[in-house]
């Protein structure tokens, strides 16, 4: 075999190992996002205990009843994870179709009617984009109180911007296509144009959207959590966190049960549907 | 033609300016509830009828609307920012004690994660689709989903409460009374894990970006022509895609310094480090929002001057850009 023949074999295995990648990536993320979600749905089967009730005494270590032992008030950890999961779930789906909403609109017009309507509502998104985000998150949450809508509230009127720019540019293109074209000059009103042509061409890409702002949401929900501005009946990951760090869990030998798995699972659930995203993007727009 | 740019700019960082003074003068008002309990920090219950109207008079929330406006502005550029509920001390001070240590931790965690975002993307982008770089870029997506504050915690958990390696706690030891080198080696340590924890945050995004710009310029015609005349790879590498790529990356890093700097609020308030983020944390649970608002438009100063600042660097770095 000469040393072009192993060089063209060698720069073919990466390319199918490029290509396969995004299959690989979509995948991996379903089986978690799936996992998680079943979680969620029969947590109160799965759970052991109520993770509402004081079921052994506090600060228990992880033992045959309690596998990752019990929180400062004597609440199994395990069960309020498994319930947890309806929370973070929940919010992040829930905002993330908040801002998937307000995106698409937002994109869709300014796309559509791109001279002077399109040009200021971009720069409307622009200036949202540079507003520092996070202590304007906190800034919100702080004001409006702590609940569960007015966390995925926050959470979906601040991530939308980026959704909005995604598609617009996507209705740009679709605008000057002949069909939209012909569609408009037999005299379609606008918004026929709009919901017959340009809107269910833009469903690939919001999904894609969609899925990376319940990425991001997740996150954000956590963060909200952690810092007190969380809904305080609701029990999410962040919420464990919370009581872990204003109790100095992570001072103790406790940290590995009672703050690693919470983190894990913030991270495997962003993590699932950010992985679903890239698969998403990489079949419309190939980057990697 | 750059001109006109640079002015379209300016217009909106304006924009930017006037969107967030306008945003902290209405939210206190438009809350449900009453605005004095926001605005002036007073249990409204407690008071007599008396009390109240003078409370009333002194925060000025009985002029119309657009007086009490104007007036929130002339404040600001008087840098008038009001007294701490909590403290009682001018809140200009509270930043100005604050700010350094976030400007420090902010700064290095840049540096560090500058120059490892560059280089793994290069290297990545260089060796695109073997394991190397797969294995590269599934570690980045998956250090973009880590919460920043679990993190911070089990880094404690690890470098200061396992093997106390390293401080947990503060940006310097309380009541020691050093001075000279050890207490800079005390600044230093108590700054690594913050520095750190924002540092892995950061990398992603930078690395993100000098993957794809490299990938680009990779297909660029002109790097073929390098090939063609048989430049080595070190020269193609660092000679003609090195030099192409690093525009964008600068820019990232820029809007990036305003986004790290937003994300102190967690990892600060995780490590208790005096920083601007820790007192946003403070003002929040202790409903000091004079504070908060203050440390808000802080921060939207911040993210504006990286903004500017990128804006100033990139004719500089990409000569391509420059007016013609």
């Amino acid at each position: 075999m000469t040393a072009t023949e192993q060089q063209e074999r060698a720069a073919r295995r990466t390319a199918r190992r490029r290509s396969r990648l995004p299959i690989l990536f979509g995948v991996t993320g379903g089986t978690i996002v799936g996992l998680l979600v079943f979680g969620a749905v029969f947590a109160p089967l799965l759970a052991p205990y109520d993770p509402t009730e004081r079921v052994g005494r506090p600060f228990l270590p992880p033992s045959a009843e309690h596998l990752l032992g019990t929180n400062d008030v004597g609440q199994d950890l395990l069960s309020e994870l498994i319930f947890g999961a309806r929370v973070s779930l929940a919010v992040g789906i829930v905002a993330a179709s908040v801002a998937l909403l307000i995106g698409t609109t937002v994109g869709v017009i300014a796309g559509y009617y791109p001279k002077r309507l399109g040009a200021v509502m971009m720069r409307g998104v622009d200036v949202i984009l540079i507003l520092p985000f996070l202590p304007l998150l906190i800034v919100l949450a702080a004001y409006l109180g702590r609940s569960l809508l007015n966390t995925i509230l926050v959470i979906g009127i601040l991530i939308w911007a980026e959704p909005a720019r995604i598609i617009r540019s996507q209705v740009l293109s679709l605008r000057a296509r002949e069909y939209v074209l012909a569609a408009r000059s037999m005299g379609a009103p606008d918004r026929w144009t709009i919901l017959r042509h340009i809107v269910p061409r833009t469903a690939l890409l919001a999904t894609g959207s969609f899925v990376r702002a319940i990425s991001n949401a997740i996150l954000l929900e956590a963060a909200l959590s952690f810092l007190g501005l969380g809904d305080p009946i609701q029990k999410s990951w962040g919420s464990t966190l919370f009581w872990a760090q204003a109790r100095g869990a992570f001072l103790t030998p406790a940290w590995k049960w009672w703050v690693l798995p919470p983190g894990l699972l913030i991270m495997l659930a962003s993590l699932g549907f950010a992985l679903i995203a890239f698969s998403l993007e990489e079949r419309i727009n190939p980057r990697l | 033609m750059r001109q006109r740019i640079d002015i379209r700019r300016l217009a909106q960082y304006g924009v930017v300016v006037v969107v967030a003074v306008t945003l902290n003068f209405l939210l206190p008002r438009l809350m449900p509830g009453n605005p004095l309990v926001l605005i002036a920090g007073v249990d409204v219950g407690l008071l007599s009828p008396e009390q109240r109207a003078e409370v009333v008079a002194r925060v000025g929330l009985d002029a119309p609307l657009w007086k009490q406006y104007l007036r929130y502005w002339g404040d600001i550029f008087t840098g008038d920012f009001g007294y701490s509920f909590r403290s009682g001390r001018p809140i200009v001070d509270m930043i100005r004690d604050r700010l350094p240590w976030t400007l420090l931790i902010t700064g290095l965690s840049l540096v560090v994660s500058a120059v490892a975002g560059v280089i793994l993307g290069a290297l990545s982008a260089w060796r695109r689709g073997t394991k190397r770089d797969l294995g590269m870029l599934t570690g980045m997506i998956s250090i973009e989903s880590l919460p920043s504050f679990w993190l911070g915690m089990v880094l404690i958990s690890i470098f200061a409460v396992q093997w106390r390696l390293l401080p947990s706690f503060g940006a310097v030891t309380p009541a020691s009374d050093l001075v000279g080198w050890a207490l800079t080696w005390d600044v230093i340590s108590h700054a690594i894990l913050p520095v750190l924890t924002l540092s892995i945050l950061a990398t992603p995004g930078v690395y993100m970006t000098m993957r794809y710009s490299m990938l680009e310029t990779l297909g660029e015609d002109y790097i073929r022509t390098a090939r063609a005349k048989g430049a080595g790879e070190r020269r193609v590498l660092f000679g003609h895609v090195a030099r192409n790529t690093i525009a964008p990356v600068v820019t990232v890093l820029a809007i990036r310094l305003g986004f790290a700097f937003g994300g102190t609020v967690i990892v600060e308030t995780v490590f208790s480090y005096p920083g601007l983020g820790r007192l946003v944390f403070e003002a929040v649970s202790g409903r000091d929002y004079p504070v908060m608002q203050a440390a808000f438009l802080v921060f939207t100063a911040a993210v504006l001057v990286a903004n500017l600042v990128a804006d100033l660097l990139y004719p500089l770095i990409d000569p391509r850009t420059r007016a013609s």
